[in-house]
């Protein structure tokens, strides 16, 4: 779990750890279901450790760690806005993928076409999965708009594997032509 | 439910022939979403159009429930079309001066059912795709979604065999799409045979089995049924 | 500018090439009207020149004054002959020649029998009204002359040998006269028994012998006045009584004008019909034009839309519209004044019976103008609401629009629900293009108008009328070349407008059935692709021509009777029997319907996907 992540759901209020949770359930919807739970309170371990979250026991109730309330500090504010203004983006890692097909093909471990087949059946299946959740999802749900975006990052992926597909099968032609 | 052997088109003579189906077997168990992905000239819509009786093969058979199609004789492939396949296409098709009822319950019409009975089914379909309020709007006063949910219901209205969909969200935006996709949905939990042509994999997705089609021929058949699904965070990069 | 009318000419010339076949349906279209106006407008007035030249060529009366006897019996006859007598001596006669005795007779020749009015001429030339002799020799013993329109109808020949009352005759002359109307001189004798006869001229003595005890002799009188254009007024002033239609007294007399006016009659009913007929048929073409450029519009507005995006402006886009239909009809109205030129001489010749060239009318500077702007008048009058229309649609709509988006009538909609796939079809496809519907049922209104009105014209015209009807001894065939003379150029010139009429008919249903194939290309492929044969789609597109056709045949049975009674006034009365009327109506059906199987067949057969794809493109 990123940490800028948690720090920024602290943003508008102190919370306790199990609002957080809640926050980021009904932003992912179904995905949320995934997440472990505990997930949530290592990273804020690790943010009081780094001086970026303060953590203060409800009174009364000193036992109880769930009833311990977040908040940030300057430190904290600082790093969620930094968060804000950056640009960066999750890259696609299409490299790996290539590399994989080259490699393949040249020490003839495998057929290229073969491999990106495979690819594309557990991306297609993937596209099901997140097609039909988010035709289970209520359309102003804020997962819908996640969801939409999981799909288009999908159907991109599919294209550059029928890309890779029509070369791979053309080269093999080739190949098979010169021997 | 449907079935081809050895089916081809051909377009063209000698050295303009074109293949637009090459030898192509086929089968659609009852109650299965089809789904025929491929880029645009694949051959695909016109394999739909075989399977549909709009156009004849070249070579090949055909089976619907049964029954050869390939061979009928004109009137034949028109009862077809009429009782036993429901058409969906890409731009709609619906007649511009009929309102929406009426486009719906022109095929019952068609068939020889009383205007009454004809009107009543139409109005159970509308219903059916939740336009039942915009039963006496025209085409144009429907968005692209409701046109295409109106030609579903046309397609329903004689409770056909096969519903045969060729590019059927081609022209419409994502929300309207998730509303034809949720009526196929529909559809294929009460057991309708589906067969969707597409070159958008999203709407392929959606279905039982994917083929794939290049130049004329399958090049990929995938069941689509279990695989990751339920591995939900495979789909979103929360791992940590 | 240059640049622009090259532009203008250029589109319109491609376009025109490029649907050779409508151009040339038009091309059709126009020539039948402007030529059918053409010979209307060339017979006017075909007449009256060559009357006046006769009247000069033969000396030909002021008035020409008869007595024929009241009662049967010699005394009646020399009554007859004394009436004359005083006019010779009245005020303003300045020359006279006769009175000459008249007969009727029976002429027999080349196997056909025909009354005749033999008049007894002396064999020395007259001052007043002297024949002109065309061919042979003047009266003489044993020597007969025939009128000239008469020897045509009869096929007669100068040298050729006839009879009358059985008594053999060398036919010595051919010639014509001012003196009588060349037919239509039945009325004289007032006898039933010589309806319509032929005019000839024996001698006195051949005259003479020629009576009978139940047709004596009668008497004519060439008067000259001092005033000719007076003769109507001394005419009026003299006779005893009675008109045309009425028993005739003694004296009846005939000014010139009414002679001039009698040998008109039958080119003035021609050009009469003509007229009207080619008013009819101009509205018909208009009818082509309208209907030819409302179904291109599909393909017009994105032209316009192209034209427009490319930088024409409204004017330059009207004008490429318009110069085509103009170019059509101009060359149209040539090939029709050609035409209908040529051709007037087979009309006009009834005019035979005078001197002079009727074969050879003139056509005027006016007409021609008039011809050629009716076609103009067409041509623009279909093309401007639609050019303007086309001018002043945005771009935008104009490249993504089809056209205009068909009407909605609801009613009909849900009415055609009860009705059979094929009527359910049709009808719905005819309510898409109200107008188209119109324009149909009203050309087809005008042609079945044409067809009845030619109906009741042979209704009227096999029913013998000036003369009454033979009767007593006579053989009913045997009078039949006078009268039938007349009737039959009527006959021929209204067939000759009923069948353009049809033709232009033909042209207009194929032409609104193409337009409608083409209009409804994707209504029908859709309609087959939820279920509808071949056949329902074909039989739908024929029923959308059908009813409208249905429609129009009805309506053209009034149309037709007010056309008759407006195109005859007076004369001929008659009425064909009703199943003609309805076998009218059900030919015109039919023939609609054999007229659109074709084209609903060849839009309804093509294959669906290939319509539905293009259209979806």
């Amino acid at each position: 779990m990123q940490q800028e992540v948690v720090l920024a759901l602290l943003a508008k209020e102190p919370s306790h750890g199990y609002e957080l949770r809640a926050r980021l359930r009904e932003a992912l919807g179904p995905l949320g279901d995934a997440m472990n739970d505990g997930q949530v309170y290592v990273t804020l371990g690790r943010l009081e450790k780094a001086g970026q979250v303060t953590v203060e026991h409800a009174a009364g109730m000193p036992d109880r760690p769930d009833r311990k309330m977040y908040a940030l500090t300057a430190a904290g504010q600082h790093r969620v806005a930094e968060w804000l203004a950056e640009v960066s983006w999750p890259k696609p890692d299409l490299a790996e993928f290539h590399l994989k097909l080259l490699a393949a093909a040249a020490a003839h471990l495998a057929d290229p076409v073969a491999i990106v087949d495979a690819q594309r059946r557990e991306l297609l299946r993937r596209l099901r999965d997140a097609q039909r959740i988010a035709m289970a999802e209520p359309r102003e749900s804020d997962a819908a708009l996640l969801l939409e975006g999981i799909v288009l990052r999908l159907q991109a992926d599919l294209r550059w594997l029928e890309a890779c597909e029509r070369t791979w099968t053309k080269r093999k032609a080739s190949s098979r032509g010169e021997q | 439910m449907l079935r081809a052997r050895g089916l081809r088109k051909e377009y063209g003579r000698e050295a303009s022939l074109v293949r637009a189906v090459d030898q192509v077997d086929l089968d659609v168990p009852a109650g299965e979403t089809l789904a025929v992905m491929g880029p645009s000239g694949c051959g695909k819509s016109t394999l739909l159009h075989l399977l549909g009786g709009l156009d004849r093969p070249s070579a090949g058979e055909i089976w619907l429930a049964g029954e050869r199609i390939d061979q009928m004789s004109e009137r034949g492939m028109a009862a077809l079309r009429r009782d036993a396949v429901g058409f969906v296409f890409q731009a709609f098709h619906l007649m511009d001066e009929l309102t929406a009822v009426e486009n719906i319950e022109l095929p019952a019409l068609l068939a020889g059912r009383s205007p009454r009975a004809a009107r009543r089914r139409a109005a159970e379909l509308l219903d059916q795709v939740g336009l039942a309020d915009r039963a006496r709007h025209l085409p144009s006063q429907l968005s692209g979604g409701q046109r295409q949910r109106v030609a579903i219901a046309r397609a329903l209205a004689n409770s056909p065999l096969v519903v045969l969909a060729d590019e059927p969200t081609g022209n419409l935006d994502s929300e309207a799409t998730l509303d034809v996709l949720q009526l196929f949905e529909s559809l294929h939990e009460a057991g309708q045979t589906l067969v969707i042509v597409t070159h958008d994999a999203r709407i392929a997705a959606t279905a039982d089995r994917l083929i794939s089609m290049r130049d004329g021929a399958f090049v990929d058949d995938t069941r689509l049924t279990g695989g990751t699904a339920g591995n939900l965070s495979a789909l979103v990069g929360l791992d940590g | 500018m240059r640049s622009r009318l090259l532009i203008v000419s250029r589109l319109a010339a491609r376009d025109l090439r490029y649907r050779r076949g409508e151009t040339a349906m038009l091309v059709v279209a126009f020539v039948a009207a402007t030529a059918t106006l053409t010979l209307g407008l060339i017979l006017h007035g075909v007449i009256s020149r060559p009357y006046q030249q006769t009247r000069a060529a033969t000396a030909g009366p002021d008035v020409e004054a008869t007595a024929f006897p009241q009662r049967g019996g010699p005394p009646a006859d020399r009554a007859a002959l004394a009436s004359l007598t005083p006019l010779v001596r009245a005020r303003g006669v300045t020359a006279h020649t006769g009175p000459y005795p008249v007969a009727f007779a029976v002429l027999h020749a080349a196997g056909h029998a025909d009354a005749v009015l033999a008049e007894g001429r002396d064999q020395a030339p007259a001052a007043v009204d002297q024949p002109a002799l065309t061919q042979g020799s003047w009266v003489r013993p044993g020597g007969v002359v025939l009128e000239r329109s008469f020897a045509d109808a009869l096929g007669v020949r100068a040298g050729d040998r006839v009879t009358l009352n059985g008594r053999s005759f060398l036919v010595s002359g051919i010639a014509v006269t001012a003196a009588l109307p060349t037919s239509g001189i039945g009325f004289l004798g007032n006898s039933s028994q010589f309806p319509n006869p032929g005019l000839i001229w024996v001698t006195r003595a051949a005259a003479e012998s020629l009576a009978t005890r139940a047709h004596p002799l009668g008497y004519l009188l060439n008067l000259k006045l001092a005033k000719p254009s007076g003769a109507e007024s001394f005419a009026n002033a003299y006779t005893n009584g009675g008109s045309y239609n009425d028993n005739v007294g003694n004296p009846y007399l005939l000014p010139w004008q009414d002679i001039s006016q009698q040998d008109g009659l039958l080119v003035r009913n021609e050009q009469r019909i003509m007229l009207v007929g080619s008013w009819l048929l101009a509205l018909l073409a208009l009818g082509s034009v309208v209907i030819l450029v409302g179904g291109r519009m599909a393909d017009q507005v994105r032209r316009v839309g192209l034209l427009k995006a490319v930088g024409g402006t409204p004017v330059l886009v009207a004008g490429v519209l318009l110069a085509e239909y103009v170019v059509v009809a101009l060359v149209a109205a040539v090939i029709g004044l050609a035409a209908g030129r040529l051709a007037a001489p087979l009309l006009t010749s009834p005019g035979a019976g005078l001197l002079g060239t009727a074969g050879a009318p003139s056509l005027t500077l006016g007409a021609v103008a008039e011809v050629a702007g009716v076609a103009l008048g067409v041509a623009a009058a279909a093309t401007f609401a639609p050019a303007i229309r086309a001018a002043r649609t945005s771009t935008v709509r104009a490249l993504i629009d089809v056209a205009r988006s068909p009407r909605r009538r609801g009613l009909l909609i849900a009415l055609s629900a009860w009705l059979p796939v094929p009527a359910l079809l049709g009808l719905r496809l005819a309510a898409r293009r109200p107008r188209r519907l119109a324009a149909n049922a009203i050309s087809i209104a005008v042609t079945v108008s044409g067809l009845v009105a030619l109906l009741f014209a042979q209704a009227s015209l096999g029913a013998p009328q000036l003369g009454g009807t033979t009767s007593g001894s006579a053989d009913p065939g045997q009078f039949e070349v006078g009268f039938a003379d007349v009737t039959q150029r009527v006959d021929q010139v209204l067939l000759i407008v009923t069948v353009m009429l049809a033709v232009l008919a033909a042209v207009n249903a194929i032409f609104i059935t193409q337009a409608t194939v083409r209009d409804a290309r994707h209504n029908s492929a859709v309609t087959r692709g939820v279920g509808a044969s071949c056949q329902q789609v074909a039989a739908g597109l024929s029923a959308a021509q059908v009813l409208p056709a249905l429609a129009g045949a009805l309506a053209g049975i009034p149309g037709g009777i007010g056309l008759f009674a407006a195109a005859n006034q007076g004369g001929y009365s008659g009425t064909p029997p009703v199943w003609w009327l309805i076998a009218v109506v059900l030919l015109t059906v039919a023939g609609v319907a054999a007229l659109t199987a074709a084209p609903a067949w060849a839009g309804a057969r093509r294959p669906i996907a290939e319509v539905l794809q293009a259209e979806a493109a």
